[in-house]
């Protein structure tokens, strides 16, 4: 009943349908960075490093949702466990799927900018569930990636503010350090509290 | 023997009072909690199924403190709960969900098939346990809550608004499984059926203002309607309506 129970836990949390989406988001990531245009231009890589984290993390985002917040609360073992694990087993999954699509540009844009947003969304995404709940949870990294996305024209330059973190094209040790921070307050304060119960 | 222990409870949500003060005791049996909207009934069994915390006072069950993490692990697992809206996964047929629920309450994996399936068929759904919840009808719905509520067969058993969509049939059916289960657990159903109550309990409480308004028998409750000229079809009704009216009169002074 150990295993049927967590496969039930899996399916009321829609983990296979967040797995596929995770998996989707990799085979367009993927497609859009080979498409013939970023291939000529590198640059193009940028919707694919901030959009596809963007999607994962919305997935992700959506199966913090439980149907039954009441009751799991009269659960006899503390929920954090299940609930970190939960987080972490999804965010490495999205972490560990989505460089494929960038495994070619190792210096501007690749994998670790990659995991790096990965991070950063999803710790975003966390922390809204708590405040908003999971179904309203995509709102804030929406609104984020969109505004860092229609504004890259005005960021110009060889180090980037901290917020700007989505958009620093290599390893810089500030993107990484706000995008984990970001990831261990947001992950943190879903694993403690839970998503906000909505109807 | 007093399996729930109450003492100077006090629940605030932001700037309501929704209990204040309130002390109480309740053993083995049916016990119908009663009261108008906005009463503090529903506060009282979300403290009791430990999904909230009280802002004072204390609670002690099953001989336990609930505001001990690991005394309100121990009550858990002896606990059911029945909230008013509680939610269910779609795609779960009921013996799943109900399996679910169980799981959560860590009952022994090899106890837990046939205790769903018991459970399942006390509420008179054995025929509908392999269906997806999304297509019973709301009383069933309200069933298959009850059913996740005892699968553990709880010493202590809270139901909010229980009979909610049951049609007259399923109700006096679940007063019948009340009974029942309150002869060995101790049962505390909030309802606005004042009906339920006297058919069903064995004691009464009735809660206005988040303060305790009456305390009694269902037999006492409606000798005071017959006694009194409480508004109500039926003398339990007015019995109803006159306590209510003497615990704002008293308030009121």
């Amino acid at each position: 009943m150990t295993s049927t129970g967590i496969v039930l836990y899996a399916r009321s949390r829609a983990l296979p349908q967040t797995v596929a989406a995770l998996a989707a988001t990799t085979v367009l990531a993927v497609w859009a960075t080979h498409s013939l245009d970023s291939y000529l231009d590198p640059e193009r890589r940028v919707p694919v490093v901030a959009l596809a984290p963007l999607v994962a993390a919305t997935a992700i985002g959506s199966s913090l949702h439980s149907a039954s917040e009441e009751l799991d609360r009269t659960a006899v073992r503390p929920w954090w466990r299940r609930r970190l694990t939960h987080l972490l087993c999804l965010t490495a999954l999205a972490a560990a799927l989505l460089p494929l699509a960038v495994l070619s540009s190792a210096q501007i844009f690749g994998p670790p900018a990659m995991v790096r947003n990965v991070l950063g969304c999803t710790g975003l995404t966390a922390g809204a569930a708590v405040v908003l709940g999971a179904r309203l949870s995509w709102l804030p990294v929406f609104g984020y990636v969109s505004a860092m996305y229609m504004g890259v024209s005005g960021l110009r330059g060889t180090s980037l503010p901290a917020w700007a973190w989505l958009l620093e094209p290599g390893a810089g040790g500030g993107a990484w350090a706000t995008a984990a921070v970001l990831f261990a307050l947001g992950g943190g304060a879903y694993a403690v509290k839970g998503a906000r119960g909505t109807p | 023997m007093t399996t729930i222990q109450v003492a100077g409870l006090h629940v605030r949500h932001r700037r309501t009072v929704a209990l204040d003060s309130l002390d109480l005791g309740f053993g083995r049996g049916v016990h119908g909690l009663l009261g108008p909207n906005g009463a503090g009934k529903t506060s009282l069994i979300r403290v009791l199924a430990t999904v909230a915390a009280p802002s004072g006072g204390r609670v002690r069950m099953l001989g336990e403190d609930i505001a001990d993490p690991r005394g309100r692990t121990e009550v858990r697992r002896r606990l059911g709960y029945l909230p008013q809206d509680f939610g269910y996964y779609p795609g779960f047929t009921v013996r799943e969900f109900v399996a679910y629920m169980a799981w959560l309450k860590e009952m022994p994996a090899a106890r837990t098939p046939a205790a769903v399936e018991r459970a399942v068929t006390r509420v008179g759904l054995a025929d509908r346990i392999d269906v997806k919840i999304r297509t019973l009808s709301g009383g069933m719905v309200r069933r298959v809550g009850i059913a996740q509520a005892i699968v553990n067969d709880p010493a202590v058993l809270l139901l909010d608004e229980p009979t909610a969509g049951l049609d007259p049939e399923q109700r006096v059916e679940f007063r019948e499984l009340l009974r029942e289960l309150g002869a060995g657990s101790t049962v505390l159903v909030s309802t606005h059926l004042v009906e339920d109550v006297a058919a069903a309990c064995t004691e009464v409480t009735l809660i206005a203002g988040g303060r305790l308004a009456y305390r009694g028998t269902p037999e006492a409750l409606t000798a005071l309607g017959a006694a009194s000229d409480g508004v109500g079809d039926h003398p339990i009704e007015r019995g109803y309506t006159a306590a209510l009216r003497a615990h704002r009169e008293v308030a009121a002074r």
